[in-house]
């Protein structure tokens, strides 16, 4: 493990659109990028046998996530030339419609933040140990499987 | 010797976080065996453990005061 801070990476309920504004602002003072990647995971309003999902609760086994995510963006850092990398994940409740992860990557050429912003989602969603409660409007729940 | 059980995701649905009393389970392979014994639900669910905060990926010896999460597949995202 190296001697870098773990960041912490979870937020309480969903990530909100003023927050991710203010995130791509505080990049004006950074003039060496020349492009920014961001993903944001929306919560889908998905049919299930007949019922709606209304919302999604997101539990993690956070020091062990956190663990996890530093270890992914050490290794992404060292594959890709990026000038920085920002990655919010919410746990407890958020809405159809909300953001619940907000991915944001940046270099000084296209390319390698579009590649890592890809590479960051798909191994967060695979390696993390998050999980999320789809529940439904009428208050019964199923618990997501990521494929 | 004791360890601390920890669940998450639908498995924390029917097993509590509690320590336990072990004798005679010396690895991760054998705290399997007897986990699907406590809890027959779990032999048909895709689960994977975490000895002290570390995802076991082969047979592990588990020593005195050991924190073990079951964890079900992730769905973070």
């Amino acid at each position: 493990m190296s001697e870098k801070k773990i960041k912490n990476i979870f937020v309480n309920g969903p990530i909100e659109p003023d927050f991710i504004a203010d995130s791509i602002a505080k990049h004006n003072s950074k003039t060496a990028i020349g492009g920014h990647s961001i993903f944001m995971g929306q919560v889908r309003k998905d049919e299930i046998e007949g019922k709606f999902v209304a919302a999604i609760a997101y539990t993690a086994y956070e020091d062990l996530a956190l663990e996890k995510m530093h270890q992914i963006r050490e290794e992404i850092f060292d594959k890709y030339p990026l000038n920085c990398m920002h990655i919010y994940h919410s746990l407890g409740t958020v809405k159809t419609g909300e953001i619940c992860l907000f991915v944001f990557t940046s270099s000084a050429h296209r390319k390698p933040a579009m590649a890592a912003c890809s590479e960051v989602v798909d191994r967060l969603k695979a390696e993390l140990p998050i999980w999320g409660k789809e529940i439904f409007e009428d208050e019964t729940h199923q618990w997501k499987e990521n494929i | 010797m004791e360890i601390e059980l920890i669940s998450f995701g639908k498995i924390a649905e029917f097993i509590n976080n509690q320590n336990i009393e072990l004798d005679g389970i010396a690895d991760t392979d054998a705290f399997k065996q007897y986990l699907e014994n406590q809890f027959p639900a779990l032999k048909s669910m895709k689960y994977k453990l975490a000895l002290n905060k570390n995802i076991v990926q082969e047979n592990t010896e588990i020593t005195n005061s050991a924190t073990i999460a079951i964890m079900p597949p992730f769905s973070g995202g």
